[in-house]
């Protein structure tokens, strides 16, 4: 009996690990290799050990072939900045209405979760072009501000961080919304009768027992919008234009212009080192907020 | 869960307000589509922005039942040809057809595997799993570029769907671990009891127990791979141009107002395939 | 007779996250007879289920041995032992009809479908749910997929029905009248029972022969009136209905003098020595002190719970000790806290577990 079930178990796990053996955990195996080898003239690698690729990114350079650019550096904070500010922006806009909505009926629940989830299915590329239209000098918002009168001349808002920060907040709000909601949700409601039975005002229910309770959906939110972000390039490339470059961008260009191979998979090692190092320690807090509730 | 009633007591000067500003965050997230829709209607060639009047002819122009083009204006840039753009959809479809009957599969084996053994590598099994959805982007679309290109793979459709199943079985997976998860367990034993062995147990049983999560998995694969932009992009040959690809050049180049209409009849289609899906998972749910 | 189930030496060791081992079944053995009804009564975790699932082949044991009619079960995966189940959660195939759920044993074995809709149609009827075979389970009561649960595992006649805990998520009043249905019912189909639960009540009501377990083991096995009467552990007494257990020292000769210095008169025989002195509530009378009768125990009433029919004292010895419980009936003069009662008692319903323990 038990050795038909090993053989079950087998079939069913052999699909996967040949599959994300070879076309995923190989490919990430491959630019970690990459990383290290010396580019050719005309593209293409010498399979030679070469370690300026990182040199050029973090300081060190032999002066002569390769040299420091700071503006790799100064482009992988700027990314990681936009990211954070994209967290920080969709977790204000979304927070109030998850309250909202789990207030309202069963019915109106779904509904609303619905509506929510409802742009994720439509196609990425169509809503950055609507912000497109949206944001540029003729577009509506210029139009509505022209019409009233604040502005007497057109904003230029589009290719803009601002741009890319809106966009990546209007494609990541649903990221936010459903972690977020489902801690709102499950809110203890008794618990915040107590506290305002005890008499503690609105402000201070909401500090000291609604946001520590909320802390783990927005903990959670705030990985699954961080990462996407970081390391994005269509939404720079189409809102940004070059005021707006993402490190993604960066490794797009070694790829399809400059044709630098191990320069960009160097790059995309330095994205994935600052993934990791977020969902590690993600993982390590909720490890730990694990075994407090184990202890307690 | 709190009723309304509670609520309303505990924000009671607040809660207009807050309904207020949930709606306004509503419309926020539905404004550019809406902004597309109507431009799609627009009859102005020179600016999309500005409104003239209404016309169909965007939409005759894509099925190439109209001769626009002089007749609007000279400076307007039309979609270069009907063809290519059905070619990109059809490669789209052919992509996420084949990648979603591949993922699917992978996916739920691996889903059923996970939850009714126990065995030494369950853990990383399920880091494994996780991996690929949190990856960026273009770290596994680089990865994929240079893994083909090192291994002498030409890059066509092939190659799409091979990059897309890598992140898409993950996606189903997720799905059907859920409703997995959520299966009484007793009922495989009960089907085992009465007779059924392994095999007839999963076609009789198990199968038709997880349909749900695994419409559901599949839809979303479904999706997801019609909308892939970046791995797609790193990934596909010259002549293997998806839908998002080929309205990410278009709007490279300058955007030109066919690409309203593209744009409208896609949300439409994604409005449909939610709907339907949403239809049906409040069907299984009774 | 040879029994129709037999388990010899059953071991079940499960390992614990922590590294641990808990031995779920330890040396357990058993044997059922054709036509019995057997239940396996014990608090949760004392192994009944695992008991029942080896029997049923979901779970192997690590040593010992599973016989039904003689033949060993060892290497038989669960889809050929001549066994079925109920389960708790009943596990009724939700995309199915009824009549398809009762069936599926037979659509599993090829029966064609006029037979197999012939045999629905009376198993039904036998539990009693005539024209329901094209419902869908989500359409029925609680009773009702209890019914079909049934009706599905009787279907391919097996040798052992295996019952696990199927009442437990009925309420009260429907359980109390499906133990009866369930007893009838066994008597009517003549198959074995192997019925699991944790529910005293509910073992006492049907079973021809309770098996108590504890920590993987059988702690004694008997007729209820038996097990009732005569439990040979502290543990058996306490886990079937209420009980006064009184730590004593025996003569051997009709005497028990408890640690306080009460004395039980006690016409069981049994060697002398330290043993545990067991009286059932109901088994007490209470009178007032002043026509006390000889042997009876002195004592305070500490407190009186109403409950309709009984009434319910707990008693203060004079002499000291843990407070004595009392069920009497509501005969119109009750007595109240603090008054000076007697309690008096038949000698023969003491019962002494021999032993320190």
């Amino acid at each position: 009996m038990m050795r038909r079930q090993s053989l079950f178990l087998a079939s069913l796990l052999s699909p996967v690990t040949i599959y994300l053996g070879i076309f995923f955990i190989g490919p990430l195996a491959i630019i970690a290799v990459f990383s290290l080898l010396e580019p050719g003239l005309y593209g293409g690698v010498v399979w030679n050990f070469y370690h300026w690729n990182y040199g050029r990114m973090f300081g060190w350079a032999d002066g002569v072939i390769e040299y420091y650019e700071p503006i790799y550096l100064k482009i992988l904070w700027r990314s990681m900045m936009m990211a954070m500010f994209t967290v920080i922006a969709c977790l204000i806009f979304v927070y109030p209405v998850t309250f909202w909505v789990s207030h309202l009926s069963q019915k109106r629940q779904m509904f609303f979760m619905f509506l929510i989830t409802l742009p994720f299915f439509t196609s990425l590329i169509v809503r950055l072009y609507a912000w497109l239209m949206i944001l540029k000098p003729s577009g509506i918002i210029n139009d509505a501000l022209l019409w009233i009168g604040i502005i007497d001349q057109p904003l230029d808002m589009i290719f803009t961080r601002f741009a890319v920060v809106l966009g990546m907040v209007y494609v990541m709000i649903p990221f936010m919304f459903l972690p977020v909601y489902a801690s709102v949700e499950r809110l203890d409601r008794s618990l915040i009768e107590a506290s305002s039975d005890l008499g503690a005002r609105g402000w201070q229910t909401f500090l000291k027992v609604i946001l520590p309770q909320t802390l783990p959906g927005i903990a959670g939110g705030s990985v699954i919008v961080f990462i996407p972000s970081v390391g994005n390039f269509v939404i720079p490339d189409v809102l940004g234009g070059a005021k707006g470059l993402m490190i993604g961008n960066l490794v797009e260009q070694q790829f399809l212009d400059a044709r630098n191979w191990p320069f960009g998979a160097a790059l995309s090692m330095v994205i994935m080192t600052v993934v990791l190092t977020v969902m590690l320690i993600y993982a390590l807090k909720i490890m730990r907020a694990g075994q407090n509730v184990g202890a307690s | 869960m709190w009723g309304p009633p509670d609520m309303k007591r505990f924000l009671k000067p607040g809660w207009l307000l807050l309904t207020f500003y949930s709606l306004i965050f509503f419309s926020f997230i539905y404004l550019p589509l809406a902004v597309i829709i109507i431009y799609s209607f627009n009859s102005n060639p020179m600016d999309m922005t500005s409104w003239q009047s209404f016309t169909l002819d965007w939409y005759r122009g894509l099925f190439g039942l109209a001769e626009v083009g002089p007749s609007l204006g000279t400076s307007a840039i039309y979609v270069e040809s009907t063809d290519q753009l059905l070619k990109a959809l059809r490669n789209s479809l052919i992509v996420a057809t084949t990648t979603t009957i591949i993922s699917t599969t992978i996916g739920t084996a691996t889903a059923i595997a996970m939850t009714r053994f126990r065995f030494r590598l369950r853990n990383a099994y399920q880091g494994l799993m996780m991996m690929p959805m949190m990856m960026p982007d273009i770290v596994l679309g680089i990865g994929l570029l240079i893994f083909f290109v090192t291994l002498g793979f030409k890059l066509s459709l092939l190659t799409i769907i091979i990059g897309h199943c890598t992140f898409l079985s993950s996606y189903v997976f997720i799905v059907v671990q859920a409703r997995m998860a959520a299966l009484d367990p007793a009922l495989e034993e009960a089907s085992a009891d009465l007779g059924a062995n392994e095999w007839v147990t999963f076609k009789k049983v198990l199968m038709p127990q997880l349909m749900p999560g695994i419409v559901g998995g599949a839809m979303l694969a479904f999706i997801i791979s019609m909308d892939d932009l970046v791995i797609t992009y790193f990934i596909a040959g010259t002549d293997s141009t998806t839908l998002p690809m080929f309205i990410f050049s278009m709007l490279r180049r300058g955007v030109k107002p066919e690409i309203n209409a593209i744009a409208t009849l896609i949300i439409l289609a994604s409005l449909i395939i939610a709907v339907i899906g949403l239809y049906l998972r409040t069907r299984q749910v009774e | 007779m040879q029994p129709i189930l037999e388990i010899r030496d059953a071991v079940r060791v499960f390992k614990t996250p922590e590294g641990g081992a808990v031995r779920a079944l330890d040396g357990v053995n058993l044997d059922v007879d054709a036509n019995e009804f057997v239940t396996l009564l014990g608090p949760s975790g004392c192994g009944k289920t695992t008991l029942l699932r080896a029997i049923a082949g979901f779970e192997d044991l690590d040593d010992g041995q599973v016989r039904v009619d003689g033949a060993d079960l060892r290497r038989v995966p669960a889809f050929r032992r001549p066994v079925n189940t109920v389960f708790q959660s009943y596990a009724l195939f939700s995309h199915m009809s009824v009549a398809r759920n009762v069936a599926y044993a037979l659509e599993v074995a090829g029966v064609g479908k006029d037979e197999r809709t012939r045999r629905a149609g009376e198993l039904l009827e036998l539990v009693g749910l005539e024209g329901m075979e094209t419902r869908k389970p989500s359409q029925l009561s609680g009773g009702q997929k209890q019914r079909v649960a049934l009706a599905r595992a009787l279907i391919s006649q097996p040798k052992i029905l295996l019952l696990d805990e199927p009442l437990s998520a009925l309420d009260r009043q429907l359980r109390q009248q499906m133990q009866v249905e369930l007893k009838n019912l066994q008597d009517e189909v003549g198959v074995s029972f192997v019925f699991v639960t944790h529910d005293q009540e509910e073992a006492l009501t049907m079973s021809d022969r309770i098996v108590v377990m504890c920590d993987g083991r059988i702690e004694q096995t008997g007729t209820p009136r038996e097990i009732y009467r005569k439990p040979k552990s502290r543990f058996v007494a306490n886990f079937i209905g209420e009980t006064n257990m009184i730590k004593v020292t025996f003569d051997g000769k009709g005497t028990a003098t408890s640690v306080e210095g009460i004395i039980l008169k006690v016409s069981e025989a049994a060697p002398a020595g330290r043993a545990t002195a067991v009286l059932r509530p109901s088994d007490l009378t209470l009178s007032d002190s002043k026509n006390a009768p000889a042997h009876a125990i002195l004592g305070k009433v500490r407190q009186e719970i109403y409950l309709g029919a009984e009434l319910h004292y707990l008693i203060e010895a004079d002499a000291g000790g843990e407070y004595w419980r009392v069920t009497a009936k509501d005969e119109g003069v009750g007595f109240h806290t603090g008054q000076s009662v007697a309690l008096s008692y038949d000698p023969d319903v003491i019962h002494l577990i021999e032993g320190d323990a």
